[in-house]
């Protein structure tokens, strides 16, 4: 069973629409993977998703569960974590402190400091003194405590350096093995495609590729092509 | 002065005196007394419409500077200053100026919120002060002297109305002028008024300044009214209400601030005669406003949409006979690049968003800036355009260094940008934006044209109408009309169709030849920059990590790995 | 020295109260980002709810119960306008809201309250705490100055050790990140506009008796209390505090001296007026403008 779908989902910012009706799926133990180039609506889909912003059509289903009419502390109670862009850390509380907020009752702080043992040397530390690595960690960890169902994590590597980004995603995969569905959006489409199961590359907010994360990664012209490809080439 | 204000002041001043003659004429001499409250009322409605209504700062004191317009005409009267109402008047709102400037001080770089807290501060402490000094001829009963031949009810009445229309024509041109356009756009987004090379101080001041005088003038005008004045007519409460009874009406409309008016005369009239207490008005007046700022709309908006909707529609066509001439492109020296950005740094904090970035917009052309998320090309447009002033290098328009230079005059000098969300205030006309982003030279004609040459709607259309889209397109052609040597075009695609980024791309590639500017362009949609561009620089975490002819670049190995991510031999060494 | 002793000491009385709503002012813009207006308004209704039961008979103890409860029930309910009708809006909407509200609450307070005559107000705390010569210092006084310091070191604590505070904290630094960690904005939202009610009315009980107690009046004490605020950057619970105490010094000393005696209520705007000047000193450009 899918443990997130999305069909047929309309998004618009403010009266431009962003993303016109996409069907996602993340199941459990599996990474689906957004890819596509700046501006292409991966993180309006997210945020659509979560409910940071309204939907204008389709349906979002947790669980068998509609949500798209739920509000975004709702979804984040029934299961959907969203890990935002930029780090969204309370810069002024401590890193246990980042931690305790949302922390669920059956949930404990070892289970953040199992996945990244870093943060406990730094738990009563500022958490703006962290470095970006740090509060990419903390964020994923804090999201990770509230005992979701799907995790929705949006652009993790910006701006941070490989062997980093490449601990991120080793974390991220051993979180879906452990049988969490997760769903990340990520710029850098070759390190994600090397944890990914299933793919999705979106351009002008429509799925212009569905399939195996392997098929892409055994195929870099393809993957450049949907990238950066032009598109007046394609329809002449 | 255009023929649209000529015509708009007109309509305001004949439909004024036609309502006042309509009142003379059919309505007993006590509700020609009663109405001319409405009408004074009006003129301190209107002048909060300014501050709060136009500018968007909260004023809570309105009644207090009509208070200080008042004392001045009654201290005039006790004194038999020569000149007589008329004159007072004046004088009047001449006083109550200052203290709106000093007023207005405290929230020229501050948020309007604080502007909230220091007008309820001064009226609280005016109700003190006005207590204590007392109204001059308030313990010898010397009633305020009104104009000669206009004594009686009715003729008062009619003296109070031709002020009325004089302020009303007066403020209809200045709402349509380049001031007034600068007061929406100022409460809308500052950054993008200062970016139009607006002086937000000068916009926030004069708006607190004529608002005080208007309001000086209305309150002179009910020591006339009222002969002998006592404290409370200007209480703290007054304002209160005042302030409610504006944002429940909509008092930066005429229309908004005679039902405004009326709520506030002639209300707590009907309430007497309906045998409930009259302080319920005060309620109801609390609930409209609550219900005004929920819907963001007035009552006068209400009415103005609805008329709106009995307007026939194509009258927003552009006359198709006429053909428009574009405005002359403008010339710059040719012999040093239009924009050089030379080691440019910024920090926030720890992090370095742009690390000694150089980049050049030569002369004529249209330079490309891309790169992934974060690469820190937001970060240098605010360095350029003067948001960033903490930074490090030099930056450079024609020969002159732009460093330590403000935002306007950044933007007077010639360096303008365009915004990643629209920022145009939704109140405004296309034409009247236009002229807000080019300023006042352009003719009509020349105005149409641009539009047209980026199929934008005609100058008479309201940017209310309009979708997000089309705002964006109009945000580049206002810029474009200003002809300055450099243009900054921040994501101009966004949410345009492919066929209409294609377009727009046309169009930027030839804004060097037919207006004379150069431009840089940050743009994420790849086939607009491979057609709009010759050149294009490309930053990866803050620094210039290729730079060449578009086809070349988006080739090179370095630069499809930072917008692919980090190859698998890097990773491995790592 | 005594003819500027207690002056002094009389202000400071009235400087515990605006430090008390002061506190309070910044409470909520801190954890709901409202400037609210009505701050001392929906006190007034708790304290004046307190006289009506005391009038017809009840005992002291439950009426302060039952009005502080009113004190809550009031700001709940500008609570709820803003929190649910006005969620998304910005703070110079949420402040017009309350500044409008003002208007009502003042208009509905006068007609129940029977205008501007002043009522009597028992005294919760009678006589003097501490006597020298001629100058007195009185229980109420004390009370409020206490009350005040309780309430600043309760505000911080709260927020630092308890679990409500540390998801209010959360949520007033960033709402959205908050939400998406799943807690309940709205209810923490109500829960601290009707702790701010209740603690302003029990303050306005107290200090009542020895202002001229109309609800008009009583409701703008906002204006100290946001000067007070104000000096405390709407961030300092502790400087709200010296600063309240401060102005109540001030116009108590200021009362002392003929001439200046009836402008001492202009004092909270100069202080208003000097304290934005100085802040926006090094005022910069941000993304909200």
């Amino acid at each position: 069973m899918n443990a997130l779908e999305l069909n047929k989902v309309h998004i618009k910012r403010g009266d431009i629409p962003i993303v016109h009706g996409v069907d996602i799926v993340a199941k459990p133990g599996e990474i689906s993977v957004l890819l596509g180039a700046n501006g292409a609506g991966k993180t309006t889909i997210l945020e659509g998703t979560s409910g940071v912003i309204p939907i204008a059509s389709g349906d979002i289903v947790l669980e068998g569960a509609q949500m798209c009419k739920a509000s975004a502390g709702h979804r984040a109670r029934s299961g959907i974590a969203h890990v935002e862009q930029g780090r969204t850390i309370f810069a002024e509380m401590s890193t246990e402190d980042n931690l305790r907020v949302g922390l669920h009752p059956e949930s404990g702080l070892e289970q953040a400091y199992d996945l990244f043992p870093e943060l406990k040397t730094r738990a009563n530390v500022k958490s703006a003194m962290l470095s970006g690595g740090e509060q990419q960690m903390l964020v994923i960890a804090r999201a990770l405590l509230g005992k979701p169902k799907v995790v929705l994590i949006d652009e993790m590597s910006a701006g941070l350096a490989p062997v980093v980004v490449a601990r991120l995603m080793q974390a991220v995969r051993l979180l879906a093995d452990q049988g969490l569905a997760v769903l990340l959006v990520e710029q850098f489409a070759n390190l994600a495609l090397d944890i990914g199961d299933r793919a999705y590359v979106l351009r002008r907010g429509e799925v212009v590729y569905d399939g195996s994360c392997e098929i892409l990664r055994n195929d870099p012209a393809m993957l450049h092509h949907l990238y950066l490809g032009d598109m007046e080439k394609d329809s002449a | 002065m255009n023929r649209a204000s000529l015509r708009a002041a007109f309509f305001a001043a004949l439909s004024i005196l036609v309502a006042g003659g309509l009142v003379v004429g059919l309505l007993p001499n006590y509700w020609v007394y009663l109405i001319t409250a409405v009408f004074i009322l009006g003129i301190a409605l209107q002048s909060l419409g300014i501050v709060t209504g136009r500018t968007g700062m909260i004023s809570l004191c309105q009644m207090s500077f009509a208070g200080v317009g008042a004392w001045t005409v009654g201290y005039l009267n006790f004194i038999d200053f020569p000149g007589g109402l008329p004159l007072w008047l004046l004088l009047g709102g001449l006083a109550a100026l200052p203290f709106g400037i000093i007023i207005g001080l405290p929230a020229l770089r501050l948020r309007g919120i604080n502007l909230a807290i220091v007008t309820l501060g001064f009226a609280s402490a005016f109700d003190v002060v006005l207590a204590t000094i007392t109204y001059p001829g308030q313990t010898n009963f010397k009633m305020v002297a009104r104009p000669a031949g206009m004594e009686g009810d009715v003729g008062y009445f009619m003296f109070v109305i031709m002020i009325y229309a004089l302020i009303a024509v007066v403020l209809e041109f200045l709402n349509r002028s380049r001031l007034g356009a600068s007061w929406l756009a100022v409460r809308h987004s500052e950054r993008a008024a200062a970016a139009h090379g607006v002086s937000i101080p000068t916009t926030k001041l004069s708006a607190f300044a004529i608002s005080a005088f208007i309001a000086g003038v209305a309150g002179g005008l009910f020591a006339g009214y009222l002969g002998t004045l006592v404290a409370e007519n200007f209480s703290m409460m007054q304002s209160l209400t005042l302030f409610a009874v504006a944002t429940m009406a909509g008092s930066q409309f005429t229309l908004g601030a005679i039902i405004g008016g009326v709520l506030v005369s002639l209300f707590p009239e009907l309430l007497r005669r309906l045998n409930v207490p009259q302080d319920f008005g005060s309620v109801i007046f609390a609930a409209g406003a609550v219900q005004a700022l929920s819907t963001g709309e007035s009552i006068s908006e209400t009415f103005m949409r609805l008329g709106g909707k009995i307007v026939p529609k194509g009258l927003f066509k552009r006359a198709k006979a006429k053909t428009h001439k574009l405005p002359a492109a403008k010339t710059f020296a040719k012999d040093v690049p239009a924009l050089q950005v030379q080691d440019v740094t910024v920090r926030y904090g720890n992090v370095v968003a742009s690390n000694k970035v150089n980049l050049t917009v030569p002369h004529g052309k249209v330079v490309g800036l891309i790169g992934p998320n974060g690469a820190g090309k937001s970060t240098l447009v605010d360095a350029i355009t003067g948001f960033l002033p903490d930074y490090e290098g030099d930056i450079r328009l024609g020969d002159k260094s732009l460093n330590g230079v403000s935002v306007t005059e950044r933007a007077r000098l010639g360096v303008r940008r365009t915004w990643q969300t629209t920022r145009i205030a939704p109140e405004l006309q296309v034409g009247e934006y236009m002229r807000l982003a080019a300023g006042s030279d352009l003719s009509d004609d020349e105005v149409e044209a641009v539009l047209d040459w980026f199929n934008c709607p005609p100058a008479n259309t309201p940017i209310a109408s309009i979708d997000a889209g089309t705002r964006r397109l109009l945000d580049v052609a206002g810029i474009v009309a200003a002809r300055p040597p450099v243009i900054l075009l921040d994501e101009p695609a966004a949410g345009q169709s492919y066929a209409e980024a294609v377009r727009l791309g046309e169009r930027i590639r030839q804004i060097p030849e037919t207006f004379g500017s150069s431009v840089l362009l940050i743009e994420h949609d790849m086939d607009l920059v491979r057609s709009a561009c010759e050149e294009v620089t490309v930053l990866d975490f803050g620094t210039v990590i290729a730079h060449g002819a578009p086809a070349n670049v988006l080739e090179t190995p370095i630069v499809q790995k930072a917008y692919l991510g980090v190859d698998h031999e890097l990773e491995a060494s790592a | 020295m005594n003819s500027l002793l207690t002056p002094a000491m009389a202000g400071l009385s009235a400087g515990g109260a605006y430090a008390i709503l002061g506190v309070c002012a910044i409470f909520t813009y801190r954890l709901v980002a409202v400037v609210n207006f009505t701050g001392a308004a929906v006190g007034a209704c708790g304290a004046f709810i307190m006289v009506a039961l005391v009038e017809m008979g009840m005992p002291l103890f439950p009426a302060v119960v039952l009005g502080i409860a009113a004190g809550a029930l009031a700001a709940l309910f500008v609570g709820f306008i803003t929190t649910i009708w006005f969620s998304g809006a910005n703070g110079s909407v949420k402040a017009a809201v309350t500044a409008a509200l003002l208007v009502g609450f003042i208009a509905l307070g006068l007609r129940l309250t029977g205008g501007q005559h002043p009522k009597r107000f028992p005294d919760i705390l009678q006589g003097a705490w501490l006597r020298l010569a001629d100058v007195q210092i009185t229980n109420a006084s004390i009370a409020a100055i206490g009350l005040a310091i309780v309430l600043t070191i309760a505000a911080e604590q709260f927020l630092n050790r308890t679990r409500t505070g540390l998801e209010l904290r959360a949520l007033s630094e960033r709402p959205m990140a908050a939400e998406l960690l799943g807690i309940r904005v709205r209810l923490l939202a109500l829960i601290v506009w009707a702790i701010a009610g209740a603690v302003t009315a029990f303050a306005l009980m107290l200090i009542a008796p020895l202002r001229s107690p109309d609800f008009a009046s009583l409701s703008l004490l906002i204006v100290p209390a946001l000067a007070a605020a104000l000096i405390g950057a709407f961030k300092s619970f502790r400087a709200a505090l010296f600063g309240g105490l401060a102005i109540g010094i001030i116009e108590g000393l200021a009362s002392g001296l003929v001439g200046l005696n009836q402008y001492r209520a202009a004092i909270p705007f100069i202080v208003i007026l000097l304290v934005l000047l100085w802040s926006q000193r090094e005022a910069r450009w941000d993304e909200s403008r």
